[in-house]
Parts: structure tokens; sequence; C-alpha cells
């Protein structure tokens, strides 16, 4: 479990606090997604997780292991991985293979250890035939997936994603977000920044950050049927959600606690049947 | 794009051979070449074709590497050819020059070493991936770790801006369109004017690559890098055919001392 409690930090220690107060528990394996304007501070919050920043009050743990205290750096670095956002600027290896084995490498783990964990990383992000290919020959989602090989070499407990679709074409999207799904079936614990409302539709759990706190938590319906807290801090509900919303709005009784396109046509298509026979449908 | 001397894949006996055995053999060898006199020119020669013919290297990426080279070889050749002193085998007086039997031999003997150094270096770099030619020098220079040099991190950093070097070029490629549409010209105007061009693109990627380095030293921190001891996934072992390749440079030294001895 990751707990933080009344974590402030400002940057350099001076001015304008970038996290107030937060209070946040994350638990093992669970899927939490994270939105809120820019400039609310998600990426300060997601690097407090591996201790890249540390609170200047407050505190941040990571399974009873706090991130100030310097002895626990390695430790809390392999529990929690991060996959950051330009993934041109995460890739440290002339191949993707010693990419990958960067982190074992730092662990000092010995040689046959590394290579079994390059090997099932690459297997698990489905870029094993890739291995000796140099990072600047893959596409923007294959470079992507590699930055999570790299990350899941680890053996990380917690993978922190900063918003792992930005700048991907909807196939590079599909497999970076269904790979993040899977990592989650095997248990790892995910934390997703993200802006695309239609990236988190698996969260088990949304937190919606606002200047410096956690706004609300709860789970993705809960949260998106708050619309008039979620239009306030100006961000957007999925698509389908707000078409039911307008539909209700203009006088159709329908169930608008929908987040999913295949949902929506249930809704729609047995509120129609049940409209059937009656005369006046317009 | 091809680079001069990069790594050509293949698995021929001096593409599977130990790094460091290679990096060592190439100093002996360079080492060999400067101290050359001619009896050891063909020798030298002859040993180098053995050596090409063991790496399966193609004739033309072996061209490609000399190929730049060739200016400056004829300049070297020339200039020897003309400014050495000795017995003239052709008068050019109006041109107040000569050329004499030892500067035509001085000529072609270290024209001869330019090409034969820079051969050697290159079946070096053709036939080892920077990664292994990396490993090897790291551990040829671990003595110095113990003189406070930090050796391993030296070799991570240059495989980094290995890395990074066509991720750069990429993104000058990137600055350099985008400066053109708006208007910036190198290729003509005032060298004033072409030198302030250039700049509107050089500045912008040395921005960039701040910023870059910036969020790679979060990258690798978070990855785990820091100071203390690390272990690597290659590892690099000597074997049979190290032994065998360092027997036979070993044997031609040997062979080439005791003939020159008995021939000079």
């Amino acid at each position: 479990m990751i707990t933080i409690k009344d974590l402030l930090y400002s940057y350099n220690g001076q001015g304008e606090p970038v996290l107030k107060n937060l209070h946040l528990e994350i638990r093992e394996g669970e899927h939490v997604a994270l939105i809120g304007p820019n400039g609310c501070g998600k990426t300060t919050l997601l690097r407090h997780l591996n201790a890249l920043f540390t609170p200047d009050e407050g505190s941040v743990v990571v399974d009873g292991m706090d991130t100030s205290s310097q002895e626990n750096l390695k430790e809390i670095r392999s529990r929690v991985g991060v996959v950051f956002q330009n993934p041109d600027n995460q890739i440290v290896g002339m191949t993707v293979e010693e990419d990958v084995a960067f982190g074992p490498e730092n662990l000092a783990l010995p040689p046959p250890d590394i290579r079994r964990r390059v090997d099932e990383a690459l297997v698990a992000v489905g870029m094993e035939t890739f291995a000796q290919r140099a990072p600047h020959t893959l596409s923007g989602g294959e470079k992507r997936l590699v930055s999570i090989a790299g990350v899941l070499a680890m053996n990380p407990r917690y993978i922190a994603f900063d918003e792992p679709t930005a700048y991907l074409d909807p196939v590079g999207r599909k497999r970076v977000l269904e790979m993040i799904q899977n990592l989650h079936h095997r248990g790892i614990a995910i934390i997703h920044i993200t802006h695309d409302m239609n990236d988190l539709l698996d969260a088990d759990r949304l937190l919606v950050m606002d200047r410096g706190v956690i706004a609300i938590d709860g789970t993705p319906r809960d949260v998106f049927s708050r619309l008039e807290a979620m239009r306030s801090l100006g961000l957007q509900l999925p698509q389908v959600t707000l078409l039911l919303h307008r539909l209700q709005e203009s006088g159709c009784a329908l169930n608008t606690n929908i987040l999913t396109i295949e949902d929506a046509c249930t809704e729609l298509l047995s509120r129609m049947n049940s409209l059937k026979g009656e005369p006046d449908v317009s | 794009m091809i680079h001069i001397g990069q790594y050509i894949t293949g698995n021929s006996f001096t593409h599977r051979l130990d790094p460091r055995v290679k990096t060592v053999s190439t100093i002996i060898l360079s080492i060999m070449i400067f101290r050359a006199t001619w009896f050891d020119v063909y020798f030298i020669s002859l040993f180098f074709l053995m050596v090409l013919g063991l790496s399966r290297l193609k004739a033309a990426p072996i061209l490609d590497a000399i190929k730049p080279l060739i200016f400056f070889a004829g300049l070297l050749f020339l200039l020897h050819l003309f400014f050495t002193d000795g017995t003239a085998l052709l008068e050019l007086p109006w041109l107040h020059l000569k050329i004499t039997h030892e500067g035509l031999l001085k000529g072609a003997f270290v024209t001869w070493q330019f090409v034969a150094l820079v051969l050697s270096g290159a079946i070096l770099t053709m036939t080892t991936p920077p990664s292994e030619m990396i490993s090897g020098l790291e551990k040829l220079l671990r003595p110095f770790k113990y003189i406070g040099i930090p050796t391993q991190d030296i070799a991570v950093m240059v495989s980094m801006a290995l890395r990074f070097v066509p991720t750069l070029l990429e993104e000058f490629d990137r600055i350099r369109l985008a400066q053109t549409a708006r208007g910036a010209d190198v290729k003509t105007g005032t060298p004033a004017q072409r030198v302030k061009a250039a700049a509107s693109m050089t500045l912008p990627l040395m921005m960039s690559a701040m910023r870059r380095a910036d969020e790679l030293a979060d990258a690798m921190e978070a990855r785990g890098y820091h100071s203390g001891p690390r272990t690597t996934l290659r590892v690099l072992r000597v074997s049979g055919l190290d032994y065998a390749a360092l027997s036979g440079l070993a044997l031609f030294i040997a062979l080439l001392a005791i003939a020159g001895v008995y021939v000079g």
C-alpha cells in the first residue's frame, strides 16, 4: 500500500505549493486513474510515488518504507515503476534488450537473472522479436511498450503511467491500453494519469485532482454522475455519457450513469423498445 | 545513413572475438604499423588481408571507409614526394620542385601507414557492435577505477551519447524544416546572415537537448540508477577463439622479429 499523508510540496521549497496537504491511499492491485486540469499537480504527485521528489511536509510511505529515507531508495524504486510521458527520453539503451536490462543492472543482479528478467519483460509486452533493434527504428507505440518493459523488468508492485497514450495513433493507443489492463490482471497496481476520458473506463477508481488536492475520489461511474462538479473543474465527460445527459435534459427518461458505447446502446435500445406500441413516440 | 566504420552484422571469426581481444590487438597492430620498416610492410599487409578474409566483410563497406580519406592520403603522398631531399628522379624547374627517389619511397610508405591505420580501426568497429565495444573498453579501463575514475559511469555515458545521436539528428531535421518553413535560410545571403540563420537552428536543438537530458536523468533515477555498483546483462568471456587469435598475433610478431634479424 502507498500511503500519502498531509503531503505538502512546492518547487525548490518555496512559493505557492503545488501539492497542498494531500491525502491518498493506493492499495495493492488497484487500478487508479488520475485526471485533472493542466498544472493541478498530477505529475508532481506521481514523482512522489517513487521518491523522485520527497515531501516538504507530510509523508509518502510505500509498503511501510518512507520515501524520505535514503536507505529505502533502492527498494522503493524497484517496487514503484514510473513510465514517463515521452518514451524517447527514457530509453537509455542502444538496443531494446539493453534498455530493458538497465533497471535490473542498476539493482546489481547476477547476469543470468538479468537475462531472464529481460526476456520475460519483452515477452510480456510482445516485443521479444525486437530485442536487437535500435530504439530510433521503432514506432511511437513500440517505444512506449519498450519503456513499459524496462519498468516491468524491475518486478514492480506498482506502475505509474504519465499520459501513456499521448501522441499515439489509434493502434498504438489500443496496444498500450490493453497492456496496462494486462498488467493490472497480473496483480500490479496501476496509477494512470490521463487527459483522455475514454482511457480510464477500465479503472476501479477515479481521482480528480484540482489545485494540489484530490477533489473527487470514487468509482468512474460515481465521479461521472457529478456532472456539475466535473464541469466546474473544466473536465469533459466521456462522449457517450455526455450524450445521455443531453438526452435526459431534453426530456428522455434515461439512465445517464453509463460510460461505454456498448452500455449506451443497450440502454437506448431498451428505452426505444419500451416506447414501441405507444402511439405518441415523437 | 551509413557512417564510416559502422557495425555490420555478421558471425565471422572476427565478429565472434571478445571485444577486449580485438581492441588490444588493434592497438598492437597500430604500434607495429607505426614502427614498421619497409621489410615489414609486405608482411603486415599480408596479415591484414588475412584478417579481412576472416572478417567476411564485403569490399563495398571497406572501400566506403577509405573513400573519404583518399584526398588526405593523396596529399600526404604528394607532400613527401616533392619535399624529401635526395637523388632526383625528375626535376620540374619551372615549379622549383623535384621528385626524388627517397621522396617516392617515403610517400608510398607514409600513405600505406595511414591507410593501414584507418583500416585496422575500421575492421574493429565494423565487426564489433558499439555496445560490446563499450563494455570491452570499460573492462579494459577498469584498473583506473582504483584511482577514482568512474569507469562504469563513463561507459553508461558513452553508450547513451551514441544512443541519442540518431534521435538528435532526427530532431535537428525537424527543427531545420520548421525554421525553413518560417523563412530561415542558411544557403543564401551574406555570411553574417547565414550564421544568424544557422543559430536559429542550433539554439532550439540545444534547448531541446537540455530538456531531454533533464527528463532522461529523472527516468534513469526512477529506474534505480545510482552511484553504487551495478552489473551488466552482457558478460564478456574469453573463449578458445580468442586464445587462438592472440596466439596467431603473437606468432606473427615473433616470426616478423626473427625474419627481421635474419634479413637485417
